[in-house]
């Protein structure tokens, strides 16, 4: 290698962090921007509950910002980690940890918005509800997050994993295959998951008797659409575990 | 900034076994306990038609948290459950509060906290299932589609242990890591406080109600 060892971990932690925080940016400022526009064209015809609907805005933004906190976490312990003594993988390791929480941030965010401008909506058609549509709106956005918390968990493995000294091309790149697994793996279900909880807060905001029905489907059927980023959270961990 | 992510320990070797306590974790944990015990002292000394103060938050709490259960679960159900929901929010909003105060740390901070309670709420839901549709009709859920997805369904039943646990842990550890880093850039100057206000009292309200109703839509799913 041309570089010193050290200053290739330095240079990939920073490229790490960068990734990290760059991507899961993107999706949480589209999910936060989603829901804020959903409140302000709620407000244009029910100026009266506009007390009700930036509560429900603002929480429902705060549980979108999660994808990208995670995001800000993970470049954080890359940056502030020490270098000096670190194998070459470890560079390796912080490049897959970065795709992994960035990419899969993207979905979530935008997911996690998307009931949450449902619900600014539902408020304004149905305000005596508004009880039962914030509460669906945090289990439905908290579960759509459920792939960028994979997303963390591989990327947390990838930064505290052990990692033998001599650099092998093999193992570098396992390292950067499971980040890209997880992060490509965690955007489809996020938005997917996103859709369902945003299709159930509006049916709500329609029929609220039957609140504890639709919980249920929009559970079972995030749960399939879930799936495909299980499989990535599978091989994600398969390749970690592998090096 | 090199207490970024670091806890004190206090490692014994018994028998062959390297055991590892996080103390400022037991502490707090504790103190929480604590308080939460007094604060339901207080509330039930001089209990009345006219509330004292602790009494009425108390009451808050519980018609609250009675509404979301019995519209989750029966009735009868709700009555079993009702109690540990109930404290669980209580114990998870104090947790996450704690950490305004000086000196004080949030227990879940830890996830060794939040991956226990994740744990515990893993084992109820499908205690609660196995009670309601007898041993066979909560196997038989597992090979639902086809025979084949049985070990995916597994793998999705574990992978709901660890997004409920690390969603909590993930929120408050960024919070406490963003206040941190923020604190030190501006020498501790005009902003920390309201940092402290949006990531400890109103993401940590949020947090942990999510953990709440999830851990009850959990058990609602497996007894329907």
């Amino acid at each position: 290698m041309a570089w010193e060892q050290i200053e290739w971990v330095k240079a990939a932690s920073g490229l790490g962090a960068g990734l990290s925080v760059g991507f899961a940016a993107i999706g949480a400022a589209i999910g936060e921007g989603y829901a804020a526009g959903k409140a302000n064209q709620t407000l244009s015809y029910r100026p009266g509950v506009s007390g009700e609907i930036l509560k429900t805005m603002l929480v429902g933004q705060a549980v979108a910002e999660t994808a990208g906190i995670f995001g800000l976490v993970i470049a954080m312990l890359m940056l502030f980690s020490p270098a000096a003594g670190k194998p070459v993988l470890t560079g390796w390791a912080y490049l897959g940890a970065g795709l992994s929480m960035g990419l899969s941030a993207i979905g979530c965010g935008i997911g996690a918005g998307l009931p949450a401008g449902s619900a600014c909506t539902g408020i304004g058609r149905q305000p005596r509800a508004s009880g039962q549509l914030t509460t669906l709106m945090l289990i439905g956005a908290g579960v759509a997050q459920s792939t960028a918390i994979y997303g963390f968990l591989i990327a947390l493995l990838l930064l505290f994993k052990s990692l033998p000294e001599a650099m092998n091309w093999v193992a570098a790149c396992t390292l950067l295959g499971a980040g890209f697994a997880m992060g490509f793996g965690g955007i489809g279900p996020g938005i997917g998951e996103g859709i369902a909880a945003q299709n159930a807060v509006t049916s709500i905001a329609r029929n609220p008797e039957n609140t504890g029905l639709m919980t249920r489907t929009m559970l079972v059927g995030q749960a399939v659409a879930e799936s495909t980023g299980i499989y990535s959270l599978v091989i994600a961990l398969l390749l970690v575990l592998s090096t | 900034m090199e207490e970024l992510g670091k806890i004190s320990v206090w490692s014994v070797d018994v028998a062959g076994l390297h055991l590892v306590f996080n103390l400022t974790t037991i502490y707090m944990t504790l103190s929480v306990m604590g308080i939460l015990i007094l604060f339901a002292f207080l509330a039930t000394r001089n209990k009345g038609i006219v509330p004292n103060t602790f009494q009425v938050i108390a009451e808050i709490f519980v018609d609250a948290f009675w509404k979301l259960t019995r519209d989750a679960l029966d009735e009868d159900m709700a009555k079993t459950y009702f109690p540990m929901i109930c404290a669980m929010f209580m114990f998870l909003l104090l947790c996450n509060w704690i950490g305004i105060l000086p000196f004080m740390d949030e227990p879940t901070k830890d996830l060794n906290t939040t991956l226990g309670l994740g744990i515990m709420g893993f084992f109820i839901a499908h205690y609660a299932g196995i009670r309601t549709k007898g041993f066979k009709g909560y196997v038989k859920e597992y090979f639902q589609p086809i025979f084949f997805m049985m070990p995916l369904n597994v793998i999705g039943e574990i992978a709901k242990v660890v997004s409920i646990s690390f969603r909590l842990y993930g929120n408050i550890m960024g919070g406490s890591i963003i206040i941190l880093v923020v604190s030190y850039l501006v020498y501790g100057l005009i902003i920390p406080p309201f940092l402290y206000a949006f990531f400890g009292l109103f993401v940590g309200t949020v947090q942990a109600f999510v953990f709440t109703m999830l851990t009850l839509v959990y058990i609602s799913v497996q007894v329907k």
